[in-house]
């Protein structure tokens, strides 16, 4: 048991290898551009490119669980890597327990990793792959014996031992992978994405298996993932990264009620948060977001009062759950439903904001909507959040 | 990882040494043509280099016709197992039926009985039959050494084309000739060329058939080349100078194709 | 005017049955999903009516034109395939402008380009014109093949799986977009997918499809709230539904309850007047209830089981709770501000007006409270 720290450690490719990260990005940047504003993301992308991981800092505590998480070629699974000692680590520290472990050799770091595809040994049965690690380090047959016994259970891979690889299905497969991460009773454990090639059942039912097993055993453990719902449901605390670069670190309510720019907003959330780049129009006193192309405007919650003036732009975000539907409201705001969504569990409103721009709202009241319908809304003023249009900051109220 | 400077220079001298093992007996060739039969055998690398070989050859024999001949019996087996070969690879990547890999398996099986073998049965059929010494006769035996290679490399390109490509452009609009055209010549041609050019090289090379099946009225120059073995004395000159002028064409070939050959014959070129 | 017909269509591949006797008649001018697990059926059927695979018995109808021999490029459908099929020597232009230069289809050059350019913005890949599908990610691959099919006016839209290889937050946009769109297609659509946000979200009616049948065909309500089987049931929702062994009984009163076993002991909850005549006979039957339609609290109260936190889940705007008794898990929704220990107590109440009653044998749905409602043109 041990904690582990990022101490400003950063990792550096060769000339090639950083290309390759970068138009990883460039891709993904261009995907996503619909979604979340496209200058924004744009210049965060350019800055610092030559490194893979840049001044990445953590402090894991004993026990806790943690999430990396962001978009393919962000940096989380070069730092894992380094964490396992898979990767060299270009400069900065990374700590186990207090222990430096830069020139440790993978071995001898006291670490157990269960890989994304399941890299089991085909021709050794389920046990010899748990056990496989306690023979290289020469333990005696009984104790094998014992530990396996001990985790299989655990793992509910005991009916398995017997099979060979090859007959299991994709979630035996990652249980077994697991297990044997952590029949060595690591100090840290180490997942690197576990769940991305199990379908969506399968996932569901073994990541509230992790989490059990996470209470009962209590190891620090870190998961690499680029699912958001993964990251949020698993861990204590989430740090998202873009770039090499951590963004934020917090409990899954604090990224989701208060990201700190507008990649983290677009980021945690499904459906994504709404995020617009909005003018600011009004008077001293009344001020209003003002979607140009639609001629749409609503209330600036007061708590910006003094962080945005009329004339100014900004990228508003707001959440699909807290724009409500409050026909009584004389501050709310008229708007046409575009698309009406009945999901069954939660309905979706969808209002046109612009050119295949949408406004989407959630709400769970019974009411059905024609397209076509005006409708009343307003913003949850407590968690609408706006961000500087260019650096994609967070601005704070007050 | 960074490549030390010692192990680049290591690779590089390792290859070079394999280069020239590899194209020695080229080099050798050539140099043979270029000498007098009084200097074969007395100077290795120093001699006074004479033409007369080449006017010889080239001028006083029949050479040109056996090298006519070559080309009309190679060309023609590749352009016969392209126009079947390519048909037989589609329908062995795409359709159902019994005894297909069985039928697979007897194409590509036609490589491995050796040649002689088979080339005294053909013998009596083909003198029965009046295929002995003809083009047709030598076209048709060829197809064992071109066809094997052509259906089996375009099988697998085939395979590689998701069917629903082909469906796409069904419902696109397109009849079965214009998807051909279209959509499927353009994704395997690079295999085609490949393995086109490297049979029209097995065939162009091919010995055993020609001599034992041809050799009155045709005389491809693979066989030509043995006249100078004469009764008394072996004209190793002239020989070389056959066998340069022959292989000539290949190296050239595979010069202009060798970028289609490396990459026509690591599969997978038509994913995306 | 584009209506499709099956009637009777069998096929079968080798030993496996992927269509089983199937009749279907879809509307002109409908938005009609098929709905179900991976290896249903659902694109063999589509592949069926587009013609590049043929049925072994049975008659496929466009427009009461029976199209069994007719060669697909002549039915005017357009296609997308769930590995795309794009043609990979051909840049994204080119894709999309492949229907419009068939000689069935042909327009001249200023057309497609105007076309091309159309509804290249309109998926969002203007950028991309002149990249190789090599060159593309997966996503912009598959908006590629939808505005390849969509670029031109066929009788009907076959679409398969046409989201499903776009990340959460790009399906969710396009979803959206594919809606709008919809009262502009004003042509018969056929739609695959798995996943029930979609089929819910853009179906006119949806047809559930398991093992190469039909479970249920109906509107997205009737699927929701009267599935006519726990499979059908376990398909739609999120969290999954919640089923578990009741029996009917009488409680409290002489009236007809449903007794769920907690703890060693069985819990009443009163049974629905509408439902009541219908359970009549059976006594052992499934209960099924939605996470949304489970309260819970942390502290004991009449009518409510007790059990234990197995598991507390944050996703965003919700959490899912997970709760043990027994042997048995329930899931429910809870806000995401939620903060519990695992293994704390917890006691849940399922709201009988929410139960979904199936029968023990088969699990063919019986009952749920004012079914009428979800019915047919209440909406």
């Amino acid at each position: 048991m041990a904690g582990l720290t990022f101490k400003n450690v950063f990792k550096q490719y060769g000339r090639t290898k950083a290309q390759q990260v970068f138009d990883a990005d460039k891709t993904v940047a261009l995907d996503a551009d619909k979604s979340v504003d496209a200058t924004v993301r744009r210049v965060a992308a350019q800055i610092d490119n030559q490194y893979a991981v840049n001044d990445f800092s953590l402090e894991c505590p004993d026990g806790e669980f943690i999430g990396i998480l962001g978009p393919s070629g962000c940096g989380k699974t070069t730092s894992l890597r380094m964490v396992a000692g898979l990767e060299e680590i270009t400069r900065g520290e990374i700590l186990i327990g207090g222990r430096m472990v830069n020139n440790l050799h993978p071995k001898d770091r006291d670490i157990g990793l269960a890989f994304e595809d399941y890299a089991l040994y085909p021709p050794l049965n389920v046990f010899e792959n748990i056990a496989f690690n306690l023979r290289a380090k020469g333990l005696p047959d009984e104790e094998i014996r014992r530990k396996v016994m001990e985790i299989a259970p655990l793992m509910k891979v005991e009916d398995l031992l017997d099979a060979k690889p090859a007959g299991l299905s994709g979630g035996q497969k990652q249980r077994v992978n697991i297990a044997r991460a952590l029949v060595r009773s690591p100090s840290v454990l180490l997942l690197d994405e576990p769940l991305s090639h199990l379908d969506g059942k399968m996932r569901q039912i073994l990541r509230t298996e992790i989490k059990r097993i996470h209470k009962q055993i209590n190891c620090t453990t870190i998961l690499v993932t680029h699912d958001q719902l993964e990251a949020m449901s698993l861990s204590d605390r989430i740090a998202i990264m873009k770039d090499g670069r951590l963004q934020q670190f917090g409990t899954p309510l604090e990224v989701y009620d208060n990201p700190v720019n507008v990649f983290v907003a677009g980021f945690i959330g499904e459906p994504p948060m709404n995020l617009f780049k909005v003018g600011i129009i009004g008077n001293a006193r009344e001020r209003y977001f003002h979607f140009a192309e639609r001629g749409i405007k609503v209330r600036v919650p007061d708590k910006y009062g003094k962080a945005v003036f009329p004339g100014d732009m900004v990228v508003l975000g707001v959440r699909p759950t807290d724009v409500l539907i409050e026909p009584d409201n004389p501050a709310a705001t008229d708007a046409k439903v575009a698309v009406f969504e009945n999901l069954g569990d939660e309905k979706r409103i969808s209002i046109e904001v612009g050119p295949e721009d949408y406004l989407t709202l959630i709400t769970d009241n019974e009411k059905r909507y024609k397209p076509g319908v005006g409708i009343k809304i307003i913003f949850r003023e407590s968690k609408t959040h706006i961000f500087d249009k260019s650096t994609g900051e967070r601005i704070q109220g007050e | 990882m960074r490549e030390s400077a010692v192990s680049f220079f290591f690779r590089n001298l390792f290859l070079v040494f394999w280069a020239l093992f590899a194209l020695f007996p080229l080099f050798w060739m050539v140099l043979l043509s270029f000498k007098s039969d009084a200097e074969m055998f007395s100077t290795t690398f120093i001699f006074t280099p004479t033409l007369d070989n080449y006017i010889n050859v080239l001028l006083h024999t029949n050479y040109f016709r056996c090298f006519l001949d070559n080309l009309i019996v190679s060309g023609g087996a590749v352009i016969l197992s392209t126009l079947v070969g390519v048909p037989a690879a589609y329908a062995l990547a795409r359709f159902n039926f019994p005894g297909k890999e069985d039928l697979a398996f007897q194409i590509l099986s036609f490589k491995f009985a050796p040649e002689m073998l088979v080339v005294l049965p053909l013998i009596i059929i083909y003198n029965r039959i009046g295929l002995y010494d003809t083009y047709l006769g030598l076209i048709w035996v060829y197809q064992l050494i071109t066809m094997p290679l052509l259906v089996w490399v375009l099988r697998g390109y085939f395979e590689d084309i998701p069917v629903e490509v082909e469906q796409a452009a069904q419902l696109d609009g397109y009849k079965w000739h214009q998807i051909f055209w279209k959509i499927l010549l353009p994704l395997i041609r690079p295999g085609l060329v490949a393995a086109a050019l490297l049979s029209f090289i097995f065939a162009w090379n091919s010995f055993t058939f020609p001599l034992l099946l041809s050799g009155i009225k045709i005389i491809p120059v693979t066989v030509e080349a043995l006249r100078y073995i004469g009764t008394d004395t072996i004209r190793y000159g002239q020989m070389a100078v056959a066998a340069t002028v022959t292989a000539l064409p290949e190296v050239v070939l595979a010069l202009v194709i060798q970028k289609h050959l490396v990459r026509g014959l690591s599969f997978g070129a038509v994913k995306g | 005017m584009a209506r499709i017909t099956l009637e009777h269509v069998t096929k079968t591949f080798g030993s496996t049955t992927a269509l089983n006797d199937i009749d279907l008649d879809v509307h002109d001018k409908e938005f009609f999903v098929l709905f179900g697990p991976a290896g249903a059926g659902k694109t063999t059927m589509l592949k069926t009516i587009a013609g590049v695979e043929f049925p072994d018995r049975g008659l496929v109808r466009i427009d009461d034109r029976i199209v069994n021999l007719v060669d697909p490029s002549e039915r005017n459908v357009s296609m997308v395939f769930e590995n795309y099929a794009l043609y990979p020597h051909m840049t994204v232009f080119d894709n999309i402008a492949s229907p419009m230069r068939s000689p069935l289809h042909r327009r001249d050059e200023e057309h497609i380009t105007r076309e091309v350019a159309r509804v290249a913005d309109l998926m969002g890949i203007d950028a991309l014109l002149n990249r190789l599908p090599s060159q593309l990610s997966n996503g912009q691959r598959q908006r590629t093949a939808l505005g390849r099919c969509l670029v031109r006016k066929p009788t009907v839209f076959l679409m398969d799986e046409p989201l499903a290889h776009l990340d959460a937050k790009l399906r969710h946009l396009m979803r959206t977009e594919l809606k709008a769109m919809q009262s502009q297609f004003d042509t018969t659509t056929i739609y695959v997918t798995h996943d029930y946000m979609e089929a819910l979200s853009l179906g006119d009616r949806i047809a559930i499809l398991n093992n190469g049948r039909f479970e249920q065909i109906g509107t997205g309500d009737e699927i929701y709230y009267t599935p006519v089987s726990e499979f059908v049931a376990r398909l739609v929702g999120e969290p999954e539904i919640n089923i578990v062994d009741a029996q009917v009984t009488s409680g409290s009163g002489g009236k007809p309850a449903i007794a769920i076993a907690s703890g060693g002991e069985r819990r009443l909850f009163p049974i629905p007047d509408d439902v009541a005549p219908t359970l009549d006979g059976e006594r052992n039957v499934r209960m099924g209830i939605r996470g949304i339609n489970l309260s819970y609290r942390f502290d004991p109260a009449d009518g409510y089981m007790p059990g234990t936190v197995y598991n507390l889940e944050p996703i965003g705007n919700k959490s899912i709770l997970t709760i043990k008794i027994d042997d048995t898990t329930y899931q429910a929704v809870a806000p995401n501000d939620l903060d519990v220990e695992l293994d704390s107590p917890v006691f849940i109440r399922p709201d009988p007006g929410a139960m979904l009653f199936f029968r023990k044998s088969d699990g063919v749905f019986l009952a749920r409270h004012d079914q009428r409602h979800f019915l047919g043109e209440n909406n």
